[in-house]
């Protein structure tokens, strides 16, 4: 994976209406907007009585030009409803979308996005070059331009030993591969990739990962949901986080994350006459590493530098001292297991560090 | 726009091309064709009528059941396989979609009634030579294809809100009643009241498929044989006119309900 993707022949500004008072749920993102959800909503009827299932309850997110925007949640959170919708796949019920400046669904604001959907599925006759020449010719790219791209983009996603191979034949890593590839046929300004992680092993993540940082450095704006962690850490610059169909949370990771200590980690080494402190009161004791250490988490409340002092009185040694802040794991697991705000939109001191969470979204955000 | 239609079209073609269920459709549909030489050894003196009754059946019966097979599958498996996730996010609309789909159907069907006119073409040679060639047979074949064209068009405006099981039912059943028509419109006509009335508007909606077949009617108060004195071009053009007419008509409405649906 070392050649690079190529770059739009031009980027064209999106042009974005101002929303309604109480509507932008996100004060720090600006008018550079390439997907603006306003109150977005679908809900399904379904079975012989048409029950309706809410799938969506009113989401407002907006996604800048140039970022790449992390869109979590667990299963059932409406995530990949919400990227359909934005795809024109599935219509709302309720509220309205705009994507690269074109209310959705917009043929023009299709011709500059593209789109990997879950768990993908393709034509499983076409081999990858007869895949993504149809992909390019969907895409209204010249013939020309479809060969060379296509052989660029194969490469690039790690494909080049499978050329000949109908895609039938692919595993389910390499069909994400090859979704991600025809996904980029387009040139697009955008890129939507749904769950992009799914079926790969730690090495294509990583190259997904690079993929997704190679997008942005070129100036796209790559928009992707998940629920694996770490790559969101690693490689977005705002994130939606996603539960029961409404937003919980939205902002850039450093904002939405408390930056309070909430344990420091300490573990000793017991010394010669083998003596180590009590352990006080609140904290817990974490299996050690070693025969005779002790691994400790104290709670943000005990004095970690008088634990140290009687520790080192006592003979023993200090190993390791590590304060925890808030992870985005952390964050997640608070946002799933809340009960549901009756607001659609996230209210100012509503749950721990939302306070902070909003005024951080404010700050003015640096360029990627 | 025609770039995109064709891709989806020339996409669909290869889909058929590398199906493997087709061959062998087409295959028995050949040896079925093949099979009338020996009902002709059986005939006294009509071995040539024989053969092309029993031919053109084949193409007829054949080229409509690989319609209906392919027409009624042909969104659905989009839909079931989720292949459509892919392709609609691009910048093709919905109709263009529905008319590359269909288009490639309309290219396979052509190869396949063209392979079975061939075999037919090969089979009547062989039992008399060039002589047992004239002109209504690919005037005949001309007709089944409009016919089968019809039948895809209806194939694929069920199987835009239908399953492949009921659409294929349903396509059958309309290409077993369009043949009666003319028959449906006698009896509405004989019994009159409400249930004439209804039959009138049953044989208003449906095609009339017997103008594809129409060896052994009367056109324009003249018999029509297949065998003898053949159909003419006005009538060919008619034909295909209402063909192409009615095709436009069935399709347009499976795009409209294809515009209006949601890709769960």
């Amino acid at each position: 994976m070392t050649s690079s993707v190529p770059m739009p022949a031009a980027s064209a500004s999106a042009s974005v209406a101002a929303p309604s008072p109480g509507e932008r749920l996100d004060p720090g993102a600006g008018p550079e907007a390439v997907i603006r959800a306003v109150d977005l909503a679908k809900t399904f009827r379904l079975g012989f009585w048409r029950k309706h299932v809410e799938a969506v309850r009113g989401m407002t997110f907006e996604v800048r030009r140039g970022e790449v925007f992390g869109f979590l949640g667990p299963n059932g959170a409406g995530k990949t409803t919400t990227l359909k919708m934005l795809m024109g796949l599935i219509f709302p019920t309720r509220g309205r979308a705009e994507v690269l400046g074109e209310p959705v669904p917009s043929a023009r604001a299709r011709r500059r996005l593209g789109y990997l959907p879950e768990t993908p599925y393709f034509y499983e006759y076409l081999t990858p070059g007869e895949f993504l020449d149809f992909a390019g010719t969907l895409c209204d790219v010249p013939a020309r331009t479809r060969k060379r791209r296509a052989s660029e983009l194969i490469a690039r996603v790690g494909l080049a030993h499978a050329v000949g191979r109908p895609l039938r034949k692919f595993s389910k890593g390499m069909l994400q591969r090859i979704g991600i590839a025809q996904a980029l046929m387009g040139d697009p300004e955008l890129v939507v990739l749904d769950e992009p992680m799914t079926g790969l092993d730690p090495i294509g993540r990583k190259e997904i990962r690079d993929l997704i940082l190679e997008l942005r450095a070129q100036g796209k704006t790559v928009l992707f949901s998940t629920h694996i962690l770490p790559d969101v850490e690693m490689t977005c610059d705002r994130v939606a986080i996603a539960v029961s169909g409404r937003l919980r949370s939205v902002g850039p990771l450093g904002a939405l994350l408390s930056a309070r200590l909430l344990a420091t980690e300490v573990v000793l080494r017991a010394g010669v006459d083998g003596r180590l402190p009590a352990i006080p009161d609140g904290s817990r004791r974490l299996p050690a590493a070693g025969e005779g250490d002790l691994a400790v988490e104290l709670p943000a409340g005990v004095d970690v530098d008088e634990f140290l002092r009687t520790a080192l009185g006592l003979g023993a040694r200090v190993v390791t001292v590590a304060p925890r802040r808030e992870s985005l794991e952390d964050l997640f697991l608070r946002e799933a297991s809340q009960p549901e705000p009756a607001s659609t939109t996230p209210r100012p001191g509503a749950g721990p560090g939302q306070d902070d969470r909003v005024e951080a979204l404010r700050e003015p955000r640096s360029a990627p | 726009m025609l770039g995109r239609v064709g891709a989806v079209a020339r996409n669909t073609f290869r889909e058929a091309v590398r199906n493997k269920v087709l061959y062998s459709l087409l295959v028995f549909a050949a040896a079925i064709i093949v099979s009338a030489l020996a009902l002709g050894q059986l005939s006294v003196h009509e071995d040539r009528r024989m053969i092309r009754d029993v031919g053109l059946f084949g193409v007829d019966v054949f080229g409509v059941l690989i319609a209906i097979f392919i027409g009624v599958n042909l969104l659905y498996k989009e839909l079931a396989l989720k292949t459509v996730y892919t392709i609609l996010p691009k910048p093709i609309a919905r109709w263009e979609f529905i008319l590359g789909k269909w288009a490639g159907v309309m290219a396979t069907l052509a190869v396949e009634v063209g392979v079975m006119g061939g075999v037919l073409a090969a089979t009547l040679m062989v039992e008399g030579g060039r002589e047992a060639l004239d002109l209504a047979l690919p005037k005949a074949l001309w007709l089944l294809f409009m016919n089968v064209t019809i039948m895809t068009s209806v194939a694929v405006w069920f199987s835009s809100f239908s399953s492949p099981f009921l659409s294929g039912l349903f396509s059958l059943g309309i290409f077993v009643v369009g043949r009666s028509v003319p028959d449906l419109r006698q009896l509405a006509g004989r019994l009159g009241g409400p249930v004439g009335r209804i039959l009138e508007l049953c044989a208003a909606f449906l095609p009339n498929l017997q103008l594809f077949y129409p060896s052994g009617t009367s056109v324009d108060g003249r018999a029509v044989s297949v065998h003898a004195s053949f159909v003419a071009g006005p009538y060919l053009a008619s034909a295909t006119a209402y063909a192409l007419g009615y095709s436009a008509l069935v399709l347009g409405l499976a795009m409209l309900i294809f515009q209006r649906r949601d890709f769960v």
